[in-house]
């Protein structure tokens, strides 16, 4: 797991809007590693798809650097982007909505077949959308029927199993699961993670679901308002989170669990989130935080190694790994 | 404890097209003074119909209570008309909506919807009932609420949007909420200051609610009493405790396994309900369940199993309960 097979560094996207600047995604670095899950977490308005749409470059990026395989893909020009696209796939949310209703399975799943010309005859293309379908446990019967005559669950295959037709090495799962019932949401994610031992995969896994992405996840990282907040193992992470929006977003999973559930403490965290429309300086959760001080409000904190492989964004991090932070609220 | 709300026998039906669709089936359930019922299940178990129907929400036609009552405070829902059901809605029974962003009106100022139910419901001049408006916000801790009332649904954020819901659900001290999915919509910080509002409000209030989700982290959290649901009936029901701890129908077993829990690992393959829920279009004869079961066997196809009881409040509709049926050691089981 030594090499990374992605390297952002400093990414920016910034959105024009009619009162200023909405700064999505504000100067995040992270490596992702080849054959790993990457969970990315957070709020909605966090950032975490544009992040996602940017490193893919399907938004085109205000700033920064993207490393895949070694090549800054920001840096090629959009119409030679086609063959790094064949390495980076995506499945979508919504499988209601990211599937044509007019085109059959087997169209949907043939057509990043035919846009990158991999096939010279129709016969090999089929056999390889076949092949698909039964990778995914569908059956060859599956190719001339139409979305609407597939259940949720099903859907969603279809939409991996058009990810994976190109065998790519990386593929961004935006909340792949949100919109599924709780029953299927275990089937899809068991799946992608068997595809991912059985085709060495790589997994960018954005959720909003943190007991599911701890549980896809090698490691995680947690966005607020544009930025990396924290980044470590998942384990890690869950067990001793030390931003002070991290413990306060892991205490609020709700545990299946009464007894647990009842016993424990919450942090409830006042206010909403803030616009990220022209932010002042200063560290976004200043706010919200219940140990920020003045310097918080004042320096954005450089998102650095507290522990080893763990990374945090607070002034305030060797004081509440040492356990001597006053709560300033 | 005193029933505020008791449930008989309900059946509900959609006359359509193809035919009749038996969305609620023969189900009964009580709820008590201040007591939280929670109400799971997957999406078309029929959770949503049962709670519209204790409100008569349902459009009729195509809806239809096919049969069984509902008692609020020993008076039956079911045949009442509309007028009298309008002096109940809001009033002593309230609905909080999943989505706060459809369930407002985007065209009116959020304090005038308050208003709204104020005077029609309390008779209260235009002056109090504004005063009374803000008193709401400020209950449902909205800050600025002299501002805020002033204000239209898209100036507040969902959580904000989520809380005048509650505050019109509140307006008239309802003596049973009936909160359908209220903070699915929500993020996890904002769902849990959501949360401890209502539990609030209850206490305050004394009030009792009607908990509609799927989230069973929220279910752990809130409720006294929980009802699972499945092909519009209910095939377990207990404490929260039962539930969780001494599931004994096959498919809580397998719902409760497919939530992933915080201390898992990582190398541990989370358990799915293969298939789907049978069409409600013809009901199956036997039990729903059948096709989706590790443990069906002949008897479950033709024939419906009756509840058999654990404990007083604890019961499963499952033919391996059975006092006759042989003992199986139930994988995938919590503990």
């Amino acid at each position: 797991m030594a090499e990374p097979i992605l390297s952002a560094r400093n990414i920016k996207k910034y959105f024009n809007v009619s009162g200023g600047t909405l700064k999505a995604v504000d100067d995040i670095s992270f490596d992702i590693y080849k054959g790993e899950t990457l969970g990315l977490v957070g709020e909605s308005g966090c950032g975490k798809t544009t992040a996602g749409r940017t490193i893919i470059r399907l938004y085109e990026p205000t700033g920064g650097e993207l490393f895949f395989e070694g090549q800054d893909i920001y840096k090629i020009p959009r119409h030679s982007m086609k063959p790094v696209r064949r390495n980076i796939q995506m499945i979508f949310q919504d499988p209601y909505a990211s599937l044509n209703p007019r085109m059959t399975v087997e169209e949907i799943i043939a057509e990043p077949l035919e846009i990158h010309g991999i096939y010279k005859s129709e016969k090999q293309r089929r056999e390889r959308v076949y092949e698909l379908l039964q990778l995914l446990g569908l059956n060859e019967e599956h190719a001339l029927r139409f979305p609407h005559e597939f259940s949720g669950g099903q859907r969603q295959r279809i939409g991996v199993a058009r990810s994976l037709a190109l065998n790519p090495k990386f593929i961004v799962c935006d909340e792949p699961i949100s919109a599924l019932d709780v029953s299927i949401q275990a089937q899809v994610v068991n799946l992608l993670k068997n595809l991912q031992t059985q085709m060495g995969l790589t997994y960018l896994f954005i959720a909003h679901d943190l007991s599911m992405v701890r549980y896809i996840s090698d490691r995680v990282g947690v966005m607020y308002l544009g930025m990396m907040m924290e980044l470590s193992k998942s384990e890690e992470l869950y067990d001793h989170p030390i931003h002070p929006y991290t413990q306060a977003l892991l205490s609020a999973i709700p545990i299946p669990d009464p007894e647990i559930q009842r016993s424990r403490k919450r942090i409830i965290l006042e206010g909403d989130v803030p616009s990220p429309i022209d932010p002042g300086p200063g560290c976004r959760f200043a706010d919200r935080c219940f140990y920020a001080i003045d310097e918080c409000r004042k320096v954005t904190p450089e998102f650095k190694e507290v522990r080893p492989e763990h990374f945090v964004a607070c002034h305030r991090s060797g004081e509440i790994l040492a356990g001597t932070a006053a709560m300033t609220k | 404890m005193e029933n505020i709300l008791e449930v008989k026998n309900l059946q509900v039906s959609f006359k359509t097209f193809f035919g009749e669709v038996e969305a609620v089936r023969d189900i009964s359930f009580t709820v008590g003074k201040k007591e939280t019922v929670a109400i799971v299940g997957e999406s078309g178990c029929g959770k949503s119909v049962t709670a519209s129907s204790i409100m008569q929400l349902l459009p009729m036609p195509p809806a239809f209570y096919k049969g069984g009552q509902i008692l609020f405070k020993g008076e039956d829902i079911v045949t009442k008309t509309e007028k009298e059901m309008q002096d109940i809605r809001g009033s002593k029974i309230s609905m909080v909506f999943q989505d706060p962003m459809t369930s407002l009106n985007p065209t009116m100022k959020i304090g005038k919807q308050i208003v709204e139910g104020l005077i029609k419901h309390q008779k209260l001049s235009k002056n109090e009932a504004h005063k009374k408006a803000i008193e709401m916000l400020k209950l449902v801790a909205v800050p600025q609420p002299e501002k805020r009332v002033n204000q239209y649904p898209h100036e507040f954020s969902g959580g904000m949007r989520q809380r005048v819901m509650i505050a019109l659900a509140m307006v008239a001290n309802p003596e049973l909420l009936i909160a359908d999915e209220p903070t699915t919509a929500l993020d996890v910080t904002v769902q849990a200051q959501i949360l401890d509002l209502m539990k609030e409000l209850q206490d305050k209030l004394n009030m009792s609610i009607i908990l509609i989700t799927h989230d069973l982290g929220v279910v752990a959290d809130m409720s006294d009493k929980v009802i699972v649901m499945y092909a519009g009936q209910i095939v377990e029901q207990g404490s929260v405790n039962d539930i969780f701890k001494n599931p004994m129908h096959p498919y809580t077993i397998k719902l409760l396994a497919s939530v992933p829990r915080l201390n898992m690992k990582r190398d541990e393959s989370l358990h799915y309900i293969e298939g789907t829920p049978p069409d409600l279009y013809i009901p199956p004869k036997g039990c729903a369940f059948f096709d989706r079961c590790d443990y069906a066997m002949k008897v479950c196809k033709d024939h419906m199993p009756n509840p058999e009881y654990h404990n007083e409040e604890h019961y499963s509709r499952c033919w391996l309960n059975h006092p006759l049926a042989v003992d199986v050691r139930r994988e995938g089981s919590v503990e």
